[in-house]
């Protein structure tokens, strides 16, 4: 089992349609990958030891179920038992993703939605996949932050580079698809290589994260590298697995 | 007390003091600041942006002088004047109080902005004691501010709460949402500082709040009996007897007003051992 980040693109359209108003969101979610054959009491304990090491990198995070790797297990009975496990464990599962065609309307009585790239889905997938390919057409768009990224606030580069010239608050979110630069001290999230480049890399002038992430691994503030914290450091992918060293 | 008056055009400047955290000392720097511009002669005007709790007009002592109110004001049902209560102390100094029986749905952006506007044009500054949290009173009392005093104790979670401010203001106020516009000058007042706790390290130092903050620093107010004492009479603190609080306030407000002051770390004189345990009797 390994946690990834999963992310819906965010809609620029604003649609002002009196008394509401309707505004894309940009939304980042933990999508928990499971492996092999249905969860047994052995995953259970995993996950609880992991809920345990990391209680507040769970906490209020929505939560979507991928079966990408574990295509068999993807039945409303199966489903649905992993889901109440989980919401019994205060983890707020909404969706469910690469599940194969599954009867939507057994799904919608779990309240829990299919979100895309739905692989086997005809009709979204197009799309998806033409979007996608769209988007690889575009140049792409650094972003450059030339203030302190606060406490609430997120920034993200959809298509490249984030350049922050300053300290990113605890409690403060920057993602990019390339990779993060931050000329100042990561005390908040850091999210390179958000759409799964796993050569993208994070690099701050000192690192005091309380979470780091590249093409989905992460690592939480306790689970930082000592010998980065409170450094120059760069993190990065290798083997698989995130990395982080000290430079200058 | 004496003040000096003046003949130019009022300046007409919005300060917001503000902070995320509840009970940092918000209530306490607007009265004192706003005092203190009192008395170096500013016409000045402080309102209550707290709706429902209704603090600023104890502190300054005039809860039974309270007849119209902010919120009077803004639904049309009394005029601006009727509703400002002039200080006794000073004369250049007024009171805009607000209502403990209305909500904060009360306060609406056009009637803030119209309250604004016509304050403008008779006071120099014009002090917004903002309520706590980041919600619609927050929001509104931050919202057309030329200037911003981000009140902030020694310690992480008020830190943080102002950081999260601090966005808010380089994003949310009339002046982010204007093309070309100077965006809001913010600086931190840190209050509550307590030199023996930091010393302790149960707080965190001045150096540490600034580098995450990261911007200027407008004073260090001590924890101080002062402030209490002053605040229980209804006093602003800076009308007070002279205290380390009270010269705090004062040199934040120099600097408020662009003078260079010098920044000193103070704390409340702590009598010795000997005194302590004999000086009553003595
Ligand atoms: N420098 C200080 N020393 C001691 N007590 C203080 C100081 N500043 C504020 N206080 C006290 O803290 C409490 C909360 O202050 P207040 O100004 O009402 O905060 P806020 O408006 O931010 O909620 C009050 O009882 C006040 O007297
Ligand atoms: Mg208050």
């Amino acid at each position: 089992m390994s946690s990834r980040h999963a992310n819906e693109r965010p809609t620029r359209a604003r649609a002002v349609v009196k008394p509401f108003q309707i505004r894309g969101r940009f939304l980042t979610a933990l999508a928990l990958r499971l492996e092999g054959g249905p969860p047994d009491v052995a995953f259970y304990e995993a996950l609880d030891e992991q809920l345990q090491q990391t209680p507040q990198f769970f906490s209020a995070a929505p939560v979507v179920l991928d079966f990408a790797r574990a295509p068999g297990i993807a039945t409303p009975e199966k489903i649905r038992d992993l889901a109440h496990e989980l919401r019994e464990r205060n983890l707020l599962v909404f969706g469910v993703q690469n599940a194969g065609p599954i009867d939507q309307s057994a799904l919608q009585s779990m309240g829990l939605i299919p979100l895309g790239p739905g692989r086997d889905e005809p009709g979204p997938d197009d799309a998806a996949r033409r979007k996608r390919g769209v988007e690889k057409l575009l140049p792409p768009d650094n972003k450059i932050v030339t203030a302190p990224v606060r406490s609430g606030q997120i920034v993200v580069a959809e298509r490249g580079d984030l350049t922050v010239v300053g300290s990113v608050a605890s409690g403060a979110e920057v993602v990019a698809s390339g990779n993060i630069h931050i000329y100042g001290t990561l005390r908040g999230r850091a999210v390179a290589g958000v759409h799964g480049n796993v050569n993208a890399r994070i690099f701050c002038r000192k690192l005091d994260a309380e979470l780091v992430a590249i093409a989905g691994l992460y690592k939480t503030s306790d689970t930082l590298d000592p010998a980065a914290r409170d450094r120059c450091a760069q993190i990065f992918l290798e083997k698989e697995k995130l990395c982080m060293e000290a430079i200058a | 007390m004496t003040t000096q008056m003046k003949a130019e055009p009022p300046l007409g400047r919005v300060i917001v003091i503000t902070s995320g955290k509840g009970g940092v000392g918000k209530t306490t720097s607007a009265a004192a600041i706003s005092a203190g511009l009192a008395k170096l002669g500013h016409k000045t005007v402080v309102i209550d942006f707290d709706v429902g709790l209704r603090n600023l007009d104890m502190t300054m002592g005039c809860e039974r002088r309270v007849v119209f109110d902010f919120i009077n004001v803004i639904q049309g049902d009394a005029r601006l004047k009727q509703a400002l209560i002039r200080d006794k102390r000073l004369e250049t100094l007024s009171i805009l109080p607000t209502s403990q029986t209305r909500d904060k749905d009360a306060l609406t952006k056009e009637g803030v902005e119209a309250v604004l506007d016509e304050l403008k044009r008779e006071f120099d500054y014009i002090i917004c004691d903002s309520p706590a949290g980041i919600e619609r009173g927050a929001h509104l009392a931050m919202y057309f501010a030329d200037e911003a005093v981000v009140v902030t104790n020694p310690e992480v979670s008020s830190v943080r709460d102002s950081d999260r401010v601090l966005g808010l203001l380089s994003s949310q106020t009339q002046r982010a949402e204007t093309e070309g516009a100077e965006p809001v000058k913010a600086q931190v007042l840190l209050t509550r500082h307590d030199r023996a706790r930091v010393d302790r390290g149960e707080m965190m130092t001045v150096e540490d709040v600034l580098e995450i903050l990261a911007v200027p620093l407008l004073g260090i107010i001590p924890e101080s009996q002062a402030v209490l004492r002053a605040s229980n009479v209804g006093t602003p603190v800076v009308l007070d007897e002279p205290s380390a609080a009270s010269r705090a306030y004062e040199d934040a407000v120099a600097r408020l007003t662009g003078q260079e002051v010098e920044m000193r770390v103070t704390g409340e004189r702590r009598p010795g051992l000997f005194h302590r345990l004999f000086g009553r009797s003595a």
